[in-house]
């Protein structure tokens, strides 16, 4: 068949950093072709080459489109090829509706103006010819997350784009919103668009892919056909060894309780986002928290922290002092300590070194009369480097070019240099690979055996029930039910996570 | 990082540099006096004024805030104070304190408002720039106040008439330029230590070396007219304040990181809300300085003192790579754009030229910076 997308020996250098080594593979139409590989392992790289990101000339190699060579200098050249990319980061303009979005730069015109009228007649038709059930004219602010992905799709398609690249387009949807994109992206195949899909969760690439590249390293390393291959072969490349235990939970000897909430009722915005709510976490114990999106999760620990909402009844203790009306300040202060799911937006400081951001919330500790101890603080710095495994040249690095792993790495390192007793991690593994959620994984081991309670938010069932002794599930902001390790299956808490729905 | 001992060049440092040479080449070539030790003196002066004022400006727009009443603020500070010793008869050095406790209140105040209610700091001070000015003529009843009475001087008046004698000039080159030999190598190894990457040990020599060339040759200058002026000590020790503070305190840490992320910063356990207030009590007190200096580089209080003065500080941030956003800038970086500016207006005065074009030139300038910094930012 045909070759749609073909690259060869594609080499890209970063200033002495060899970001893809020699990477080949192809695309044919009507195919699904799935990217893996951990972070770093130069996939960003290779869509930035692919979408005109880095300019023909920037790289070594050849892409060709349908077998002619192409040498992209511009995002707009690559489009004009017929590749279009998705991003896991949206780019679309919340205040303007679906079919402005659709044929934004390229709106049909009638004369000077715009032909409002045509655009969202061609919008309603490119809809209705792939099935979508979209409203041309709904605001897409108003719209959910895997909504909004969709209105990327379309954007896509209403350009005549024959390769679609999509990026982590799953991050942030629900189960349900995951299954209806899968089944769109099975159409496009049907109709001879080829995709390119990078996901981290591989038991989605096995459910939509006819073949897998797996880089690492920057290297391709093999291309296999998804049914004649397994998880376990892929991750065994992704990593390049073999991970023998992939939940690797050690129970520690439950202490003292750390973290008590009682009957907790939280007002925000006129409405009650969360009702009696209690539970309480001890030294030495993960507690899972799970639910469906909008169930209240983050908005707990948020609320817990001092960041959210207005308590309407009910208290939240740590080592028994009530926490009231406090500042986040206050919450670290007394051992308590957040890792936000939104690591960009509510955890790092992007324009600045690794350093800055690790010690950012303990400065105090490196404090003597009102002057930072600059020798201290790099030391303090470079050992929770060092322990954590942060990929980088040195603590200098800005953290804006780090990748999802190890940005998450100095998220969590900024939170344990404050040496809490309580951490809330609200999902942790997020958006990072394979190799990076077992390191986090047993990074919680080691805070369990040093004594410190752990809350562990998460979408994925799998590893709620891997590394939790006790979890809750949360629906409409109430508890629907509670599980001791063991008791809990997939199904149970499903229907527990649905039940007020 | 907020790092101290890191310092690199960057094509920005140098295209600040060679916009600060062709600008004096310019005016030493189109007047004959512009390299004049009485000029320079003159320049000097207008410079820790003018840089004075940029640094507090840095200490708000770092944490994304900015402050547009500064230059009313001047001049009613500077009014409060003559009024004070001219008409009431307080001794000068009661009047100048009981300016600064006004100042630090007033500015906590407005730092409180924009902080503590989420009013944009743009409307507050705006505000501020208004009521200031009006708070200003009611003061001087639009009237002429002298800083001290006939021939004699004060503390007050002495602030920008006041130079140190020759000796005492040399003692103080000696004395900072040990220091800052010291601090070089002493950061230079720590960073080894840590292993930084430094430096080649050429490359720092010639930058200590040609920085302390030019502080000594600013020294023989200075002294070939009547030493150096009190005003410039005024503007070493503030910008070695605001140096210190934003580069080695948790406070100035924070500036910087609520300026990157405030959301970030807010869940990481800053308290905000006393920083910022903070950074607008710090600027309360450098306006507060740069009012009585202004008024009595002026003479006395006129109804025209300290007008503008907050975009030419504003646009010293700028030109020095501050950015408007938050986040950024340096206290080294503001010292040169005040510089800029400083020679510009000097120089045209020098020149005679018009104010109509002297404006021009001053927001032509600016412009041009800021364009210059997006254009070198995308490369």
């Amino acid at each position: 068949m045909e070759k749609v997308l073909e690259v060869q020996a594609l080499t890209k250098r970063f200033s002495g950093v060899t970001a893809l080594d020699r990477v080949s593979f192809d695309l044919v139409p009507g195919e699904i072709h799935a990217l893996c590989g951990e972070n770093g392992a130069g996939k960003s790289t290779l869509i930035k080459v692919l979408s005109g990101v880095h300019a023909s000339g920037a790289y070594e190699g050849r892409v060709l489109i349908s077998g002619r060579h192409a040498a992209f200098h511009s995002i707009a050249d690559a489009e004009a090829a017929g590749i279009a990319v998705i991003y896991q980061e949206l780019a679309l303009i919340g205040a303007m509706t679906v079919a402005e979005n659709v044929f934004l730069g390229a709106e049909p015109r009638r004369g000077a103006l715009v032909d409002w009228h045509q655009m969202y007649a061609d919008t309603r038709a490119l809809l209705r010819e792939y099935d979508l059930a979209l409203d041309p004219t709904a605001r897409v602010a108003d719209l959910g997350i895997g909504q909004k992905q969709l209105v990327e799709i379309v954007k896509a398609l209403a350009k005549n784009s024959r390769i679609l690249l999509l990026d982590e387009p799953t991050a942030a949807l629900t189960e349900s919103e995951v299954e209806r994109l899968l089944q769109i992206v099975r159409s496009l195949r049907e109709r001879g668009i080829a995709c390119l899909y990078i996901s981290h969760k591989l038991d989605e690439v096995f459910q939509i892919a006819d073949r897998i590249t797996v880089l690492r390293d920057g290297r391709a390393i093999c291309t296999l056909a998804a049914a004649e291959t397994d998880k376990d072969e892929v991750i065994c490349h992704m990593v390049g060894r073999e991970i023998v235990d992939f939940y690797p939970r050690k129970q520690a000897e439950p202490g003292a309780e750390v973290l008590a909430v009682e009957n907790l009722s939280v007002v925000e915005g006129g409405a009650e986002v969360l009702r009696d709510i209690s539970f309480t976490v001890r030294a030495g114990e993960v507690l899972g928290l799970g639910g469906l999106m909008g169930a209240g999760r983050s908005e707990l620990l948020l609320h817990i922290l001092g960041f959210y909402g207005k308590r309407l009844n009910g208290s939240v203790r740590v080592n028994g002092r009530e926490l009231k009306d406090h500042s986040p300040a206050d919450a670290i202060a007394e051992g308590l300590v957040l890792v936000s799911e939104d690591r960009k937006r509510y955890g790092l400081f992007l324009d600045k070194s690794i350093g800055f951001n690790l010690s950012l919330s303990s400065l105090r500790q490196f404090t003597a009369r009102w002057l930072i101890d600059q020798n201290r603080e790099i030391r303090r710095n470079q050992a929770l480097f060092d322990s954590l495994g942060i990929r980088a040249k040195g603590q200098e690095t800005i953290v804006g070019s780090l990748s999802g792993g190890n940005q998450q790495k100095v998220v969590l390192g900024k939170a344990l240099m404050t040496a809490p007793r309580a951490i809330l991690l609200d999902e942790p593994t997020r958006g990072i690979d394979v190799g990076a959620k077992v390191e986090v994984y047993e990074l919680v081991n080691r805070l369990t055996t040093q004594g410190k309670a752990v809350v562990l938010v998460s979408s994925e069932l799998s590893e709620l029930m891997g590394m939790s002794d006790r979890i809750v599930i949360l629906s409409n902001g109430r508890i629907a039910g509670q599980f001791d390790r063991g008791q809990a299956t997939q199904e149970r808490m499903l229907a527990a996570a649905m039940a007020n729905n | 990082m907020g790092n101290p001992i890191h310092s690199k060049i960057t094509i920005r440092d140098f295209s600040i540099a060679i916009g600060l040479v062709l600008i004096w080449v310019f005016f030493a070539l189109a007047s004959d006096k512009f390299l004049s030790p009485r000029n320079l003196s003159m320049l000097s002066i207008e410079l820790a004024i003018t840089a004075t004022l940029a640094l507090g400006m840095l200490l708000v727009l770092l944490p994304g805030m900015i402050d547009l009443s500064v230059g009313s603020g001047v001049g009613l500070i500077g009014g409060i104070a003559s009024v004070l010793i001219f008409e009431h008869h307080l001794p000068a050095p009661l009047a100048l304190a009981i300016g600064f406790a006004f100042a630090i209140l007033v500015w906590s105040l407005m730092g409180k408002l924009i902080i503590g209610q989420r009013i944009p700091a743009f409307i507050i001070t705006l505000g501020g720039l208004l009521v200031f000015k009006g708070a200003f003529w009611l003061v001087i009843h639009n009237s002429t106040i002298p800083v001290s009475a006939g021939n004699t001087s004060n503390l007050y008046s002495l602030l920008t008439t006041y130079y140190f004698p020759a000796w005492s000039g040399y003692l103080l080159f000696a004395g900072i330029g040990a220091l800052f030999v010291l601090a070089q190598i002493r950061a230079r190894r720590q960073r080894r230590d840590h292993g930084f990457a430094v430096d080649a040990f050429e490359v720092a020599f010639l930058k200590t070396f040609v920085g302390l060339q030019g502080l000594l040759l600013m020294v023989i200058v200075m002294n070939s007219f009547r030493g150096i002026p009190l005003s410039v000590v005024i503007l070493g020790v503030v910008a070695f304040g605001v140096y210190v503070v934003t580069q080695h305190t948790p406070f100035g840490r924070y500036l910087y990181a609520i300026g990157d992320n405030e959301e970030a910063a807010l869940l990481s356990g800053i308290p905000i809300q006393k920083v910022v207030i903070g950074a607008y009590a710090l600027l309360g007190a450098i306006v507060a300085m740069t009012g009585f200096m202004q008024t009595a580089y002026a003479g006395a209080s006129t109804t025209t003192v300290g007008d503008l003065m907050e975009l030419d500080a504003i646009a010293a941030c700028v030109i020095g790579g501050a950015s408007l956003r938050g986040g950024r800038g340096t206290v080294m970086g503001v010292l040169f754009g005040a510089l800029i500016m400083t020679s510009l207006l000097n120089g045209m005065t020098l020149l005679a030229v018009s104010p109509e074009l002297k404006y021009m030139a001053r927001g032509t300038v600016l412009i041009l910076a800021v364009w210059m910094d997006m254009a070198l930012a995308r490369k």
